[in-house]
């Protein structure tokens, strides 16, 4: 099977084509500021925007294709495209074969030079303060995971462009089979994870606890393991619904008593499952099939309630929101959680836009998510009882909030006094969850 | 290992709640889960106090509510504990969403039900109106009389639940206020002997949760296509054969403990001085003693009248109550609950459909008595069977008679 190899990302609208980066390169590469010889080169600039000639790493290299001499290939392990100077015969081919400039010719050491990745360490993007360039290494991940079980079956049903089912797999690889997966109804059943008549959707014991009771059934089947000396992990995929509104009484017992669990829960702000009805998760100004839009009602009329903040304040031994546009984040905090699960309770927050129900094209989940954090309408961050709060991926200058508004067509009605309204609630969410943070290097 | 024989008199004079405790000690569950409600709260105070002192070794959660509560040891039993809990009135009722699904997950749970009457209007005193509201959920359910037969059938109902023809759960009930803190003497099984009787946990071989054989427990079932509706069919079935399995097996277990222990216990129903009786009292619970000795009465000045208790409700002991009724010509049913849409008690009606299957027709009446604590005394039971008597001269009285209506 394939592997996936880390990359550089290159975001336009972030560079002024400041040159820091050609610089660094340069230094990094030839020992002078000579920029001619760097090994990426700003295209561009100003009202038209940058371009980059950059080597992408492909897969399938055309300058490697191009080449006589076999110079050129992608290495197996790295993934970088090297290039060996002994047996270059110095045709130039491969700067015509390259369609992305990502290879030319050095004029002072007379060969072609190109990009390398520094070893794992690129100095361009260290160099970059315009967050222009990032160092993507999210192949890593990938590729942990792939050598890891799927346990559940293939072909579940959830909808296009639904994250849950990337998140479930995603969750349970990490986990493993020493598990029991407790899945309320909503959804993640509703795509097939606990199966219909006798057949089922998972490798691992699974069930359908009640929408009200999975904290309570899981701290009861802990118990008896427990008292049987047997290590498994109790895990729980459930929507917001078992999550906020009926199922929070168990769950407010089992984080209060430390009951050892994984509690993840996969927040698309409503009983998306069962036709978009809203729940204590839907967030103001929302359209769903219970607070619909008309002459008389303009979509939900209150704030969400932040099932995360109030497991803070449960003093879960770890709590944590997450989104799936940064799994690296998401898996980082699965780790601790996984962790913590052994001996006390953790509590995972998921969010998942929905398509479906929350009108919008299935293909843009991902840029949903993003643009979620972006705007701080979604906060990453996490709680341990030693450390208090800490924002994992905190953002500088947040974008407005209408730019995540005008994605979902659930919003489609609001005006700017909805917007404004959401603005607010919006950065006061921000504000209150900094009175938890710890003070930085404190 | 609990220690019941050495830490415990063989003779104490107890209520039924502590009576019940010992019961839930000598049977040795894994996980207890505990949430006070009136009038059970000391049942489970005496539970916990048993695990505190080491009597009983299991494991104590106390949890935030009694839906929790049954949602927790569901969870154990799927891991594999013997469970028990204990609930009454409106913690019944809160916990009525897991208590509905017990029975089809087949857990072979025990749990007393410290019976109450119904809210509103609001009171906290004995009735049997939660118990018999629940009474086609599909647990099984026994009446208990007395103090001892407390104590004993919590022993039996572990055994009862747990054999593999049955697989179901069990409430044993007691009246409140009338057993849960009626104080009379209690003889104490030996703990060995009582080990040895219920005999090793067997709860999760049909399904389970547990990583050493994964299942799906409890996949979406049914549907109008595919295999769903012959499956779901095959499921509702089986807890009905399990419900006619349990007829046989009370039975056997309850004469298993008689040859172990040397007390008899009626298993499904008792039959008091009803072989020349040409009428019939039917009680249920702990009135049934008052009403014996108003029997008692009723024959020393020469009426022929005989009493029916029932003792198991549910599987209802359809023959056993026709035959036992079989010569008499008019009955009289004590209820000590309501069944509104047909203005007469539950067994009443369930009385004369017992009958009514094997094609007797028998003039009837309902007495209901005995709510929120009311008592129900011979006086009381007197009155009924003199009804009962104008009833089978054909003087039928307006039914329901509510017996404590001008107490």
């Amino acid at each position: 099977m394939g592997r996936s190899f880390d990359t550089i990302r290159f975001r336009a609208e972030a560079c002024d084509a400041c040159g820091q980066c050609v610089i660094a390169c340069a230094r990094a590469k030839t020992g002078t500021d000579d920029t001619s010889r760097a090994r990426l080169q700003i295209l561009g600039g100003g009202t038209e925007g940058a371009e980059l000639a950059l080597c992408r790493q492909c897969t399938d290299p055309q300058c490697a294709a191009v080449c006589p001499s076999a110079s050129l290939a992608k290495d197996p392990d790295s993934g970088v495209v090297t290039w060996e100077a002994e047996t270059c015969v110095d045709c130039l081919l491969c700067t015509v074969g390259c369609a992305y400039g990502g290879i030319a010719s050095d004029p002072v050491a007379g060969h072609v030079a190109k990009c390398d990745l520094c070893d794992g360490a690129p100095e361009c993007v260290a160099a970059c303060d315009r967050g222009a360039l990032e160092h993507v290494t999210a192949s890593r991940l990938y590729n942990t995971q792939h050598e890891r079980e799927d346990l559940f079956a293939p072909g579940l049903s959830a909808c296009h462009g639904c994250n849950s089912e990337l998140l479930i797999r995603h969750t349970m690889r990490h986990i493993g089979r020493e598990t029991v997966v407790a899945a309320p109804p909503g959804c993640i059943p509703g795509m097939g994870v606990v199966g219909y008549n006798g057949q089922t959707g998972c490798k691992v014991p699974v069930f359908h606890p009640l929408l009200t009771n999975t904290a309570a059934m899981l701290a009861g089947l802990k118990t008896q393991y427990a008292r049987a000396g047997r290590d498994v992990t109790m895990v729980a995929l459930a929507g917001d619904g078992g999550t906020v509104d009926v199922g929070f009484q168990s769950l407010s017992g089992a984080a209060a008593r430390n009951d050892p669990m994984l509690f993840i829960c996969v927040d698309n702000e409503g009983y998306m499952n069962t036709g978009m009805q809203a729940s204590g998760s839907t967030s103001y100004g929302s359209w769903t099939s219970t607070t619909p839009v008309g002459e008389h009602m303009q979509g939900k009329s209150g704030d969400a309630k932040s099932l995360p903040m109030l497991m803070m304040m449960h003093n879960g031994a770890y709590v944590a929101t997450a989104s799936t546009a940064f799994l690296e984040d998401y898996h980082e905090k699965l780790e601790k959680a996984y962790a913590t699960a052994q001996h006390g309770f953790a509590y995972l927050h998921v969010y998942a836009p929905c398509p479906t129900g929350w009108r919008f094209p299935a293909a843009l989940t991902t840029e949903v998510c993003r643009r979620q954090v972006e705007t701080n309408f979604v906060t990453l961050w996490e709680y341990t009882r030693d450390g208090g709060l800490r924002f994992t991926r905190p953002v500088e200058g947040r974008r407005p909030i209408g730019d995540y508004v005008e994605m979902i067509g659930k919003y489609r009605h609001l005006d700017q006094t909805h917007l404004d309204v959401i603005q607010h609630q919006v950065d006061e969410r921000v504000a209150f969850l900094r009175r938890f943070a710890a003070p930085a290097g404190g | 290992m609990t220690h019941v024989a050495t830490n415990a008199p063989r003779v104490i004079v107890c209520d039924g709640n502590q009576a019940a405790a010992w019961g839930v000690a000598l049977a040795k569950p894994d996980v207890v889960a505990v949430y006070p409600i009136t009038p059970q709260s000391s049942l489970v105070e005496y539970v916990s106090q048993f695990i505190a002192d080491g009597t009983l070794t299991a494991t104590l959660m106390n949890v935030e509510g009694e839906h929790s509560v049954l949602s927790a040891l569901q969870g154990a039993m799927l891991g594999g504990a013997r469970t028990y809990t204990a609930t009454s009135g409106p913690g019944l009722a809160f916990m009525f969403e897991p208590y509905m699904r017990t029975p089809g997950l087949r857990l072979p749970m025990v749990m007393s039900l410290v019976t109450r009457d119904g809210i509103t209007p609001q009171c906290v005193w004995g009735g049997q109106q939660d118990a018999m509201t629940v009474r086609d959920v599909g647990w099984i359910q026994i009446y208990c009389e007395t103090v001892q037969e407390v104590l004993d059938t919590t022993l039996m109902a572990f055994r009862i639940a747990e054999h593999r023809d049955v697989m179901l759960p069990v409430n044993v009930c007691h009246d409140g206020n009338y057993l849960s803190y009626g104080v009379s003497r209690l003889e104490i099984p030996d703990a060995r002997q009582a080990e040895a009787f219920v005999g090793p946990t067997d709860v999760n071989w049909h399904t389970a949760l547990d990583p050493a054989r994964p299942m799906a427990v409890d996949p979406l079932t049914g549907g109008a296509g595919g295999p769903g509706p012959a499956l779901f069919v095959r499921y509702r079935k089986s807890l009905c054969a399990g419900m006619e399995a349990a007829l046989r097996v009370i039975k056997e277990v309850h004469a298993d403990f008689a040859d172990r222990f040397g007390r008899h216990h009626p298993a499904l129903v008792e039959a008091y001085r009803l072989d020349d009786a040409d009428r019939a009292l039917v009680t249920i619970g702990s009135m049934t003693g008052a009403a014996k000795d108003a029997v008692d009465e009723a024959r020393a000045a020469g009426t022929r009248v005989g009493l029916l208790k029932i003792k198991t409700v549910r599987p209802f002991p359809v023959a056993a109550v026709a035959d036992a009724l079989s010569g008499v010509e008019a009955i009289g049913v004590i209820d000590r609950a309501v069944s509104f849409g047909w203005n007469t008690g539950p067994m009443h009606q369930e009385v004369l459909a017992a009958l009514a299957r094997g094609g007797r027709v028998v003039p009837s009446l309902g007495f209901i008595g005995g709510l929120a604590g009311a008592d129900i005394t011979a006086e009381h039971v007197a009155r009924a069977i003199f009804d009962v008597g104008r009833l089978r001269d054909g003087q039928a009285p307006a039914g329901p008679v509510w017996l404590n209506e001008t107490d």
